[in-house]
């Protein structure tokens, strides 16, 4: 933390310097960014830069200018037509759509936020090249600059397409939807022919206190526990699973071993929601396996025992709490393992051959080799994606929105919330935006439980992404 | 050069404007020479049509939204067909779109903008349509007026607030009673403790989805408490703890456990329900004329259907009540084409077409004339049932809470029918958040 | 499998008693045919559902009453107005091969810049790279929504190959681990030959990773045929040609279709398994490659 403390702190002094120091040209690249390049020769690259602060220019005027200034009400003029029988024709009024005026003036901040960088990025550049100018040294050709890209800062180049995807599809979104968690977008404030606007942060009071129905609060604790339960479980299930699949069928002593792998592998090929809804009916109160169990005697038995109620004819593998719960874990190892399988193949066929050897000679048994070398190996490799699977899982909504669409819940609490025992939070979230059109208090909990896996991720695994232990196998 | 197009522009747009302003001044003077001059009603109503013709230009787009089954696709490609013919001197391009009934509002919710100009939709949405702002008001019409020739209570359901919202297609997106003649007599067929019987004795069962709260309200209906939306169009009203109607809720909880409790009573959902019925397990069924196909292509010639049962409650015979459901064709309130758009949905829903989608289709027509005429077995079940049969009229909150009721009263696994009652309810009537 | 070949061949095998060296290895293969078994009923029962000659619902029988192509050839030769799979055939390949294409290419690349590559800020943009998938994506499925919105590609293949490819950059982190144990010698010798970042990424770190590459590609490839709720929500059209796989053949099982169509979606299952299979055919052989090349670097 005083680390990044320290940086920042450069990282602007630094910038302070490049202002203070420059010259004419890099202190006029204030205004028209390409002119220090250009006073050093650098006559395409100070195009490009003088280019791109132009689209810049160009797209802040555009986005800034119209709905920056409605940031703060998100708009004030609702939606009003008028039709007129006789032309059969609408006239409208220059309405503002709330939704749109977040979104675009979000996206004009991160345009501006990365612009911000480059800026300050160019200037330092620019006294960099003045000095070296000034020093006699050699400067950069655009052809040499292009060079360097893809060699000493070649990860600007692997890094740039990226990032611009990941900004589309994740950054905006997500602060756009965290941002909604703070206003009153809900079913009687829908745009576009509703405006919302801000309402601070009655929505988080609102979830842990009673005024939604009493039982929001009740309802999210409970779904919250199932789905970190869930997602701990479901992951390493299917971790330990797929490993141990994959070194048994690898093992010299199995026959077939590639017939074997495709086996499972085939059940990777058909799409998942085909499968997991098929198996959801074979399952269901009314399925097959209802069947075959009643036929052989085995839902009497469950009943006898109690483990079943006298009341329902049936197995409720998919439609009772603790029996789904149970169903749903194992449905996920049957949907998981073969890919988990797939990874961990390929990584036994690549475990160094000379570590092996060396424990062979030194007498070590299978097992051994197995605890001592393999796993740690496939650990090192895995470990951080189990991060990434836990996370992957919290937000799993295939497996358990496919598998419970007949289960009704019987807890009033829960009904009253439109929750279900078995739903994940991503799941009732889904819910709740589907058929509610409850944005706000779905953003909230989105909110909540994004705070929740982050602040877990950097309790338990901190080791893993830091990457303290990169250099190990090298 | 470069000044005399911008010149050339800003006189082309001026020009636009004053005609803009000018057509609709005249017009205006034409409304008030109509309304003086009343005698000719059918001229009057022909004039706005014969303007807009005139006024469009270039192709009008269009996208319609209608169910998906085979039958629903096929007849309003004829019937689209025939709109453009009747309009001969416009250029139309007609998408027709695969959107099942039930889903419409949920779809079209997402993105009101770029919904379909014209779509079907279940009655049960019409209230969270029009609270988003996405249905256009029936304010006038043109080559015919629904509340005319319309059912009141299609009519009805189309209405909010006191304004019609939606042109009705279709009356029968309701429920009532299947079951097989050779395993149930007619004459049992009034009673569910008979149908119940009957199953047993032939080894079959009896399907309803108790735990899905449309089906839930036919029970608490039928013995006079309800559930139904309160003025301010969110939250609903429901009584189904009283403990002063006669006979109480928890009478009529009773009453549904007692009956889910017969071995032959199945609580199961529609896709189970037709799979029993395929496999000969099942010989009767609350169902609506979205299974009839699957149904008589098992039964045959034993098809009977009927108005639901009565049910013993308190010792007494109360007959079910239900929810009635229509299919209505709504228009976009943010159509570019509000104009063809309404007469696209007029032309849809007028008698002669509603006949024919009733032909194509075996879905009962809202039109009064029309829905004399029409008669299958299924028509005539809902007809019959039709007055103890009310119009949805419930908020959102009413479904979750509902179907958990139904749940629990399906398995019987409660101690306290009163208290059980109370908390369904409290869900049910809580505010909308 | 020359490496567990290898390590499976230890003394404690060769001196166990004659019945263990038979016992076992049945017992081994009975637990796997088992274990496929069960991997394998669902699948069984999805194939002989699709050969039903009865097209409707039947979750109650395991083998259908009779047996039939029919739903084969509706599917195939007779598309209808709610079932078009040629051309959601069409769709959903063309997605997952451009899709599968970028976003393994991303992968690649942002998983060698934090394996291989050590710039200012790099530890900070990994963890803020995983802490942005931790948000749930079902929740920010609108804003996307809106964002392609805002640059007209709703409603369009581009747009779903976009939506698809452009976060994969955050999945980096096993194929990050698989780099980190590439020697890192074996990069700073070819650094000294004069070779530039490009070619060690392309020519040495690339080929040494193949079976992790398989991985990440088949994945890639598969997403697309899986979503149908995102799919749902960009595609606006109510035209079945503008369908993939995935949101049609889900359409398939809605309530008014699914006691006419069930066996249909059975097979439409089944033909979708098809280019994946093949898929993996393909790959499989880039996993005995990817052998050779772990001797190699050995």
């Amino acid at each position: 933390m005083e680390e990044d403390k320290i940086s920042l702190r450069h990282y602007f002094s630094s910038f302070g310097t490049a202002v203070k120091n420059g010259n004419i040209f890099t202190r006029l690249s204030l205004i028209i960014m390409g002119l220090g390049h250009w006073a050093n020769g650098q006559i395409v690259k100070g195009c490009i830069v003088t280019a791109v602060e132009a689209i810049f220019i160009w797209v802040i005027s555009l986005i800034g200018g119209t709905y920056w200034p409605k940031l703060n009400t998100l708009g004030t003029v609702q939606r009003e037509e008028k039709f007129d029988p006789l032309t059969m024709t609408k006239t409208v009024n220059h309405f503002d759509n709330s939704l749109l005026i977040l979104l675009f003036s979000i996206v004009g901040i991160v345009i501006a936020f990365f612009f911000a960088i480059y800026y300050i990025y160019n200037i330092k550049q620019i006294y960099e090249v003045q000095k070296r100018k000034e020093a006699g040294l050699h400067v950069n050709t655009f052809k040499e600059d292009c060079r360097e890209m893809i060699n000493g800062k070649f990860f600007i180049t692997l890094l740039g397409l990226p990032t611009i995807g990941v900004i589309l599809v994740n950054v905006i979104p997500i602060v756009f939807m965290t941002c909604i968690g703070f206003t009153n977008y809900d079913m009687d404030h829908q745009p576009p022919t509703y405006l919302f606007t801000w309402v601070g942060l009655r929505n988080f009071k609102t979830l842990f206190t009673s005024s939604v129905s009493d039982s929001f609060g009740y309802v999210f604790i409970r779904i919250l526990i199932w789905t970190l339960i869930w997602a701990i479980v479901a992951t390493f299930t299917t971790f330990f699973g797929g490993i141990f699949l994959a070194k048994f069928i690898n093992d010299k002593r199995t026959k077939l071993p590639a017939m074997w792998r495709t086996f499972f592998v085939i059940t990777i090929a058909i799409p998942q929601f085909v499968t997991l809804l098929l198996v959801g009916k074979m399952f269901g109160n009314n399925g097959i396996v209802n069947g075959i169990c009643s036929q052989i005697g085995l839902t009497g038995f469950l009943q006898d025992i109690g483990l079943v109620s006298k009341g329902l004819g049936y197995i409720p593998f998919l439609s009772k709490p603790g029996w789904a719960h149970v169903m749903i874990i194992l449905i996920n190892i049957w949907v998981g393992v073969p890919f988990q399988m797939l990874s961990a193949t390929g990584l036994l066929m690549n475990i160094p051959t000379d570590q092996l050897e060396a424990a062979k000679i030194d007498g070590a048994s299978e097992r051994q080799i197995f605890w001592k070398i393999t796993m740690p190996y496939i650990m090192f490799v895995m470990g951080p994606s189990l991060v990434t699977s836990i996370i992957a899982n919290i937000n799993n909504f295939n497996v358990i929105y496919l598998l419970t669409t007949d289960f009704t819940t019987t807890n009033m609490k829960f009904a009253n919330s439109h929750g279900k025992e078995v739903d994940l939070l991503i799941t009732w979230l889904f819910n709740l935006t589907n058929n509610y059109s409850n944005f706000k208090m779905a953003s909230v909990i989105g909110i909540i439980t994004f705070v929740i896996c982050v602040a877990l991720t950097l309790l338990s695994f901190s080791k893993f992404v830091q990457g303290d232990r990169e250099e190990e196998f090298q | 050069m470069k000044k005399k197009i911008v010149s050339l522009l800003l006189a082309a747009s001026m020009v636009a404007t004053l005609g803009a302003c000018g057509s609709s001044k005249s017009t205006d003077s034409s409304s008030k020479a109509d309304t003086s001059a009343s005698a000719d009603s059918t001229a009057s109503a022909e004039d706005p049509v014969q303007t807009l013709i005139k006024n469009t230009s270039g192709t009008v787009k269009l996208t319609l939204w209608v169910s998906e089954t085979d039958a629903y696709q096929k007849v309003m490609k004829e019937i689209v067909d025939n709109f453009k013919n009747e309009y001969k001197d416009v250029d139309f391009d007609i998408t027709i779109g695969s959107e099942s009934e039930a889903n419409t509002k949920d779809d079209l919710l997402k993105d009101v903008e770029s919904g379909a100009d014209v779509f079907a939709f279940a009655d049960d949405q019409i209230n969270e349509l029009v609270k988003a702002g996405a249905l256009q008001e029936v304010s006038q019409t043109y080559t015919y007026d629904p509340k005319e020739v319309d059912t009141d209570a299609s009519i009805n359901s189309a209405t909010v607030d006191g304004k019609l919202y939606a042109y009705p297609m279709t009356a029968s997106n309701g429920y009532f009673l299947y079951y097989d003649k050779s395993v149930i007599p007619d004459e049992d067929a009034g009673s569910l403790d008979k149908i119940l019987a009957d199953c047993d004795k032939a080894g079959k069962t009896f399907g309803m989805e108790l735990s899905n709260a449309w089906y839930l309200y036919s029970f608490f209906k039928g013995a006079g408490l309800e559930a139904t939306l309160n003025d301010d169009g969110k939250t609903t009203d429901c009584n189904w703890n009283s403990k002063d109607n006669d006979p109480t809720g928890a009478q009529v909880a009773d009453a549904i456990t007692t009956a889910a409790k017969d071995k032959a009573f199945k609580n199961l959902g529609n896709d189970d329900q037709m799979s029993a019925i395929k496999d000969g397990k099942m010989a009767a069924c609350v169902n609506g004329t979205w299974s009839s196909g699957t149904i008589s292509e098992a039964w045959g010639k034993n098809l009977g259907a009927a108005k639901l049962p009565t049910f013993t409650c308190n010792g007494k015979q109360v007959q079910m009540g239900s929810f009635s459901g229509f299919k209505h064709i709504g228009v976009n309130a943010y159509s570019k084409q509000p104009g063809w758009s309404m007469l696209l949905a007029e032309y849809i829903t007028n008698a002669e077409n509603q006949s024919k989608i009733y032909e194509a289709t075996g879905e009962g027509p809202a039109n009064k004339a029309d829905l004399e005429k029409a008669s299958s077995p299924a028509l005539d079940a809902l007809n019959a049932q039709a007055e103890f049969a009310n119009p949805q009229r419930v908020g959102a909150n009413f479904w979750t809470p509902g179907n958990s009721l139904g749940q629990s009263l399906a398995e019987g696994k409660y101690s306290d029918a009163q208290k059980l009652l109370d908390d369904a309810v409290k869900g049910i009537t809580a505010e909308v958040k | 499998m020359t490496n567990t070949k290898n390590i499976s061949d230890n003394p404690i095998v060769i001196k166990a008693p004659v019945s263990k060296r038979i016992v076992r290895p049945i017992l081994r293969h009975v637990w796997l045919a088992f274990l496929s078994f069960i991997w394998l009923l669902p699948i069984i029962w999805l194939f002989v559902t699709s050969l039903s000659g009865y097209s409707g619902i039947n979750t109650s029988h395991f083998f259908p009453e009779t047996w039939s192509l029919a739903n084969y050839k509706k599917l195939l030769f007779q598309p209808d107005t709610v079932a078009n799979f040629p051309a959601w055939f069409k769709n959903s390949m063309i997605i997952g091969i451009f899709t599968c294409l970028i976003s393994s290419i991303f992968v690649m690349m942002t998983a060698y810049a934090f394996s291989c590559m050590r710039f200012r800020g790099r530890k900070q943009l990994m963890s803020f790279s995983i802490t942005l998938g931790m948000f749930p994506g079902v929740l920010s499925m609108i804003a996307i929504y809106f964002v392609m919105k805002m640059i007209g590609l709703t409603n369009s293949i581009v747009g779903l190959i976009i939506i698809y490819s452009a976060g994969s950059g955050l999945g980096f982190l096993i194929l990050k681990g698989f780099f980190d144990t590439i020697s890192g010698s074996l990069r700073e010798s070819a650094k000294l030959d004069g070779a530039s970042e490009l070619t060690i990424f392309t020519k040495i770190v690339i080929p040494l990773s193949k079976p992790m590459i398989v991985y990440t590609v088949i994945n890639a490839f598969l997403t697309p045929w899986m979503d149908f709720v995102m799919a749902q929500l960009m595609i606006r059209s109510k035209d079945p040609r503008n369908w993939t796989v995935a949101m049609g053949l889900y359409n398939l099982v809605q309530k008014t279709l699914v006691g006419k169509y069930f066996s249909v979606f059975c097979a439409g299952g089944v033909m979708v398994a098809i280019p994946i299979s093949i898929l993996f055919v393909i790959m499989q052989k880039f996993y005995v490659e990817g052998i050779t090349a772990g001797g190699v670097k050995g």
